[in-house]
């Protein structure tokens, strides 16, 4: 498990660039880590999320229809 | 004109206070995050949809300093009593949690970004959560990423997962740490199986080990990554924790005041005299805001607001009670806020120099006071002189009503019982003479058979 961790920050560290940027608040290394490893994660489910969600849809139509005739 | 101790983070700008007014200097480098804004009327929608709080500018001439060319000042709504995360009960700090995130998914939406996640910059308008501080917004930039992220997380999901989940108030904790509560703190608290949940993995396991990482690490970091964070990923962050957030409920622990309103001593017949006296006091006077001490779930607070009080802000040292009364308001959707209060330790001023965040008593500017079934508990169960306990209610308000409840009475006969009765002073007859030691008394009241008597007093 550690070692899946220090991947991860070696991974991070090595995308690090020397642009700048400003704030007054600290954002935390820790948070950005996580922004940058889980922002790709959190989108790919929620787009996941569109289309199950179109999928569900798609077959309560279908299936809302039939009830609808079987009244 | 007195500039607020609090807001001296952002260069960007200051509070002052002027006339009883609130208006805001924006400097030249806050001007410059504020052209975007403008150009783009992002601040006028965000007032328009009840976001933000309403600010207007206004002419310079206002104040006497001389201004540079390209300071504004802003005029904003007076908030009626400024409130902090540590006395907002589980639901309100949800509710401005959610109104923070659905902020910044509004302003993602018409191009333009939060640069901090601070829970004080949220404040209640009755029962409503709104966005009070204008130079957090910014244009959006292409693959930023969210800066008060970290901050988010310790002023308003921590929190909220200590209580859900352990069933630990947080009101004191937040109270002694400004920011609110680590993540290093909370993910040692969290069990194994609570780490199992998808969002407290995520925003409390792996954040503590990445942040823990960077610390132990000699490489030095830079501020910003060529691998932008992309608006979908941004969306998708904002959305997550807020869906987890609104599924996220109170662990509740039984506390003793909770079911009081039905559970109280008093009688049917006694209840009524009790609702009429205060109906009668309320009604002779026009308050604008009215603190009730021990304000339970909020009987008599509601009550004065139907007898013509303007606004009602309501404290307990339950908490339980106040999330309750906090429930019934926004159902109700009155003009009433409850907030926790230990009145044997009020909020103190803390923060920088000892004066970012107000005392109680800094913003105890109230017209009128309810202090019903309250001064027994200041005086028999914390054993606090009755003589101070009348004194500091008294300074709360010019006009008030004070219940007196004598030894013989079922409650305090309770209160009594094992810790014997010690308080040699407590008599009606030296409640009425400290009374009048700082007011006058108008009317006295016998409300129950065992000699409750509620006293209405002017100073």
């Amino acid at each position: 498990m550690k070692k899946l961790f220090l991947l991860f920050f070696s991974l991070i560290v090595f995308m690090l660039t020397t642009s700048k940027s400003f704030a007054y608040l600290d954002p935390g290394t820790g948070s950005i880590i996580l922004q940058a490893i889980l922002g790709f994660i959190a989108a790919s489910i929620a787009t996941l999320t569109i289309y199950w969600n179109k999928f569900k849809n798609f077959f309560t139509k279908i299936f809302g229809k039939k009830d609808k005739k079987n009244k | 004109m007195i500039f607020d101790k609090g807001s001296f983070r952002d260069q960007a700008g200051k509070i002052f206070y002027l006339n009883n007014k609130v208006y805001r200097i924006i400097t030249n480098e806050g001007s410059e995050r504020l052209k975007f804004l403008e150009e783009n009327q992002i601040i006028e929608k965000s007032i328009k949809d009840n976001y933000l709080i309403k600010s207007k500018v206004v002419s310079n001439n206002i104040i006497n300093e001389s201004l540079s060319k390209n300071e504004i000042v802003y005029e904003h709504e007076k908030i009626p009593y400024i409130s902090y995360p540590y006395e907002w009960s589980f639901s309100q700090l949800k509710a401005a949690a959610l109104h923070h995130l659905e902020f910044h998914l509004y302003l993602l939406d018409i191009g333009a970004n939060l640069i901090d996640a601070s829970a004080y910059n949220i404040q209640f308008i009755g029962n409503k959560p709104i966005f009070i501080d204008l130079l957090s917004l910014k244009k959006y930039e292409e693959g930023e990423y969210w800066i008060g992220h970290k901050q988010f997380c310790e002023n308003f999901l921590n929190p909220l997962i200590l209580q859900s989940k352990k069933g630990v108030y947080f009101n004191n904790w937040f109270k002694g740490n400004l920011e609110g509560i680590k993540t290093e703190d909370l993910n040692n608290i969290l069990s194994f199986k609570d780490k199992l949940s998808y969002n407290i993995f995520i925003q409390v396991y792996l954040l503590n080990k990445f942040d823990q990482s960077s610390k132990k690490s000699t490489k030095k970091f830079k501020s910003d990554f060529k691998k932008k964070f992309s608006k979908k990923s941004f969306y998708a962050l904002l959305r997550q924790i807020k869906n987890f957030i609104k599924s996220l409920k109170p662990k509740k622990n039984k506390t003793i005041w909770e079911d009081y309103s039905q559970n109280n001593t008093y009688d049917q017949n006694e209840e009524i005299k009790k609702i009429e006296c205060v109906s009668e006091f309320i009604s002779k006077n026009k308050f604008q805001i009215l603190c009730d001490l021990g304000c339970n779930n909020g009987l008599y607070s509601t009550l004065a607001l139907e007898k013509g009080t303007k606004k009602v802000v309501g404290f307990d040292y339950d908490i339980n009670a106040i999330e309750e009364a906090y429930n019934m308001s926004k159902r109700k959707n009155y003009n009433f806020l409850p907030l926790y209060l230990d009145a044997s330790n009020p909020s103190t001023r803390i923060g920088w120099n000892e004066s970012e965040r107000k005392s109680f008593k800094d913003r105890a500017k109230f017209d009128c006071v309810l202090a019903l079934a309250f001064e027994h508990h200041l005086s028999l169960a914390k054993n606090i002189p009755l003589e101070e306990v009348l004194e500091w209610i008294i300074s709360i308000a010019p006009k008030g009503l004070i219940e007196f409840v004598p030894k013989n009475d079922q409650t305090v006969q309770k209160m009594l019982e094992i810790k014997g009765d010690i308080f040699h002073d407590y008599t009606e007859e030296n409640f009425e003479k400290y009374i009048r030691k700082n007011a006058k008394i108008i009317t006295k009241k016998n409300i129950t058979k065992s000699g409750r008597k509620i006293y209405e007093y002017e100073r």
